[in-house]
């Protein structure tokens, strides 16, 4: 058993020191941790406030106190006051997506049980988008009516939240980012630390070894395992200064993060043991990744999109790490099932990617 | 001219017999393509249960409104304990309940539609927000938002109204307004992995001094490489060009094909060059493949590939604006969504220079490699 273990560390050393001289690879492969978050920050951003322009011609307390109302009407418009020259400029240009206008009669009218008419020019290029602006103009005017106890409204919308606070949905993004982010560098660095065996020959050298090379390959997958949780530890001190999301339940996140780095070191290493080149790696790692962030619940709990995409999110240990990592960070709960049941789920994955691991490195690297 | 073309040849023939080169090039658009089609079930309408405690005429007409608005809710219509399991169970995302006495209401002027929200993230929440909003205004304005001949409004008791003007005949489909960048992003990670594979091909093979040792000039060694990445990349890109425009997702208005085309053009040089300039420097297969995605990514991305860049906080804006796809997909979008060419030539110069440098760089880094 010593011997084992002075096999292990002595691999997990020699892994180290070639993945220090790899200084360019280990950037990149933070660089890649961070792209994760980066990317879907940017898609969040596109998901609220819509760059409108605001033409307002009357100005008085009742166009201000509507214009208010569009400005609270549910994070539907970035409101950019501008002339009308500018706003027909931008719109063109495809800078902003709608043009409200105030006409100059607003508070007039109102103020005298008319009904004032308010233009919009929406550019309709992309339906989503003009979706939510259609949509929040009447949230802004019924909101405008019920504060200014306008008689004549007979029905009012009475909200119950299931949750006592709001999380921003950047903010919620980057925290199932951290899971992705795991799968990408983890699965990355498990699978190279195999194929460059492969690559320059060595691997030859692990079978000849006077120790058992199942020995070797635990101690290469240790350190790759090690400077992947550093990687991801990165990204999670990121989404914790950077985005100033901080964790309800700091020790279930980081349990959970490690959890995720043991899982898809072990599958990284398959995929590396199976392909036995470097090449095809980071493409299908970034790529698989992509399908992986939308079928897991990364988004929005995952049973909103529908039956068939909420089983198929099962089948990868994603949709339970998410399940987790948004109960440690925001305290929300994004499945059906509990915390407790997503960590078994993850426990579970573990042991069978160490064991798959172990059976498809044992047939390709060690025997061989 | 001889030699250019023997190197492109040579070089198209080792990337053909490459099957892992195509797929790190081809597994991230195709990855991207399954996410827009899975994200456009996503973004539609959210689950809604709906529950009707009042049988009376006003709750269904209310009730009606909800039901005619497929656009905001997949609705199901169902009794008060099966909806709260429903929510439970997260199959649905809010409970609209019309209330007892909702038609007692209404006649004095004061009734309520509650609504429990499963507000997880503000994207969810805000989406179901807006469209009881829009049901509850249905109700005291059934016409909101219609203006009829010669600008007349129909009196409505929120004292506002609204008129709206689309720029254009028709909306895109979120797919096919995702979709297209995704094109773009074919092209970018064909040209950067292709040529930087080639690049990193020769250093770890050695196969570089028979490319110093053969009579062929630099200039052709050096055009040549470029040029056999180009091919590569339009060797993929243009039968998906030529599917899609069968399919009729490529449609630009009449006049457009040329602009479109330049710029599908340029973007496959300046991959090119961009790739070429990674595999000189980088060397290693390893790293050139994970540095290469990454830089596809960042420039697919802050190029505005999957968002809309007046979207972004100010200092984003003013980054993109040095991230030369920024101008590809901006000018693809106008040429392809929009009735003018407004602002295409500009962005064309933008992207043709940024081309024109890395064209420049990726050439001095060969001219240096081979010398």
């Amino acid at each position: 058993m010593a011997e084992a273990l002075r096999a292990v560390r002595a691999a997990a050393r020699l892994e180290l020191e070639q993945l220090g001289r790899s200084r360019v690879l280990v950037t990149l492969v933070v660089l890649e941790a961070i792209t994760f978050l980066v990317l879907v920050s940017l898609f969040g951003l596109t998901g609220s406030r819509a760059p409108t322009a605001l033409i307002d011609r009357d100005d008085g307390p009742l166009a201000r106190s509507f214009v208010d109302h569009l400005d609270a009407a549910h994070h539907s418009f970035a409101l950019r006051p501008m002339s009308a020259d500018r706003a027909s400029e931008q719109i063109s240009s495809g800078d902003i997506l709608a043009i409200i206008t105030i006409p100059s009669d607003f508070g007039r009218r109102v103020a005298g049980a008319g009904t004032s008419v308010v233009p919009i020019t929406v550019d309709n290029v992309n339906e989503d988008l003009t979706g939510d602006v259609r949509e929040a103009m009447p949230s802004a005017v019924t909101a405008f009516a019920a504060d200014n106890n306008f008689p004549g409204v007979r029905v009012v919308a009475v909200e119950h939240d299931l949750i006592d606070h709001e999380t921003g949905y950047v903010a919620y993004l980057v925290v199932s980012a951290l899971a992705l982010t795991a799968f990408v560098v983890s699965g990355i660095l498990g699978a190279v630390s195999i194929t460059r065996e492969f690559e320059t020959r060595t691997v030859t050298q692990l079978r000849l070894a006077p120790v058992p090379a199942g020995w070797l390959v635990v101690g290469k997958l240790l350190a790759a395992s090690c400077v992947s949780a550093i990687a991801v530890g990165i990204a999670a001190l990121i989404v914790v200064a950077g985005y100033g999301v901080h964790p309800d339940h700091a020790l279930g996140a980081l349990a959970v993060l490690a959890i995720c780095v043991v899982i898809f070191t072990s599958l990284g290493a398959c995929v590396g043991a199976l392909l036995r080149r470097t090449l095809p790696v980071s493409a299908l790692f970034f790529g698989l990744a992509l399908p992986f962030y939308v079928d897991s619940g990364a988004l929005e709990p995952l049973r909103f999109d529908g039956e068939k995409l909420w089983v198929t999110g099962h089948a990868s240990p994603v949709y339970s790490a998410i399940g987790v990592l948004q109960w440690g960070f925001h305290g929300l709960r994004v499945t059906p099932e509990s915390v407790l049941q997503n960590v078994l789920v993850l426990c579970l994955w573990a042991l069978a990617s160490v064991l798959v691991a172990a059976a498809v490195l044992s047939r390709r690297v060690v025997r061989q | 001219m001889k030699g250019i073309w023997t190197m492109a040849r040579l070089d198209v023939a080792i990337w053909l017999r490459s099957p892992w080169a195509i797929a790190a090039s081809v597994i991230p658009p195709a990855a991207m393509l399954l996410l827009v089609k899975v994200l456009t079930v996503a973004v539609t309408a959210q689950p809604v249960a709906l529950v009707i405690g009042d049988p009376g005429p006003q709750a269904r007409i209310m009730a009606g409104f909800i039901e005619a608005d497929k656009e905001s809710y997949f609705l199901k219509i169902t009794g008060e304990e099966r909806a709260q399991e429903l929510l439970e169970q997260q199959r649905v995302a809010a409970v609209i309940e019309i209330p007892k006495g909702f038609d007692e209401g209404v006649a004095q002027g004061g009734a309520k539609l509650h609504y429990t929200l499963n507000n997880v993230d503000i994207d969810v929440a805000d989406d179901i927000r807006r469209s009881v909003d829009r049901s509850v205004a249905q109700f005291d304005a059934p016409q909101f938002g219609a203006v009829f001949r010669g600008g007349l409004t129909p009196p409505n008791p929120y004292r506002v109204d609204i008129a709206e003007t689309d720029l254009r005949h028709t909306d895109v489909a979120f797919g096919t307004y995702q979709l297209l960048p995704v094109l773009l992003l074919l092209i970018i990670t064909l040209g950067v992995l292709g040529g930087a594979l080639l690049g990193s091909r020769d250093h770890e093979r050695g196969t570089r001094v028979f490319l110093e040792l053969t009579p062929l000039r630099r200039s052709s060694f050096v055009v040549g490489r470029l040029f056999g990445t180009l091919l590569i990349t339009v060797a993929f890109v243009a039968p998906v060009v030529v599917y899609l425009t069968w399919k009729g997702s490529v449609a630009p208005p009449p006049g457009h094909w040329p602009p479109f085309l330049a710029v599908l053009a340029l973007t496959a040089v300046l991959s090119s060059a961009i790739g070429t300039l990674l595999g000189v420097v980088l060397r290693r297969a390893a790293t050139v493949a994970l540095a290469g995605v990454t830089v596809a990514s960042y420039l697919f991305f802050l190029g505005g590939g999957f968002t809309t860049i007046a979207f972004l906080p100010q200092w984003l804006r003013a980054i993109s604006r040095g991230v030369p796809t920024r101008y590809a997909i901006d000018s693809m979008r106008q040429t392809l969504f929009y009735p003018d060419l407004k602002g295409v030539a500009t962005d064309l110069i933008a992207l043709g220079a940024f081309t024109g440098a890395a064209l420049v760089c990726s050439v001095l880094a060969l001219g240096r490699l081979t010398r």
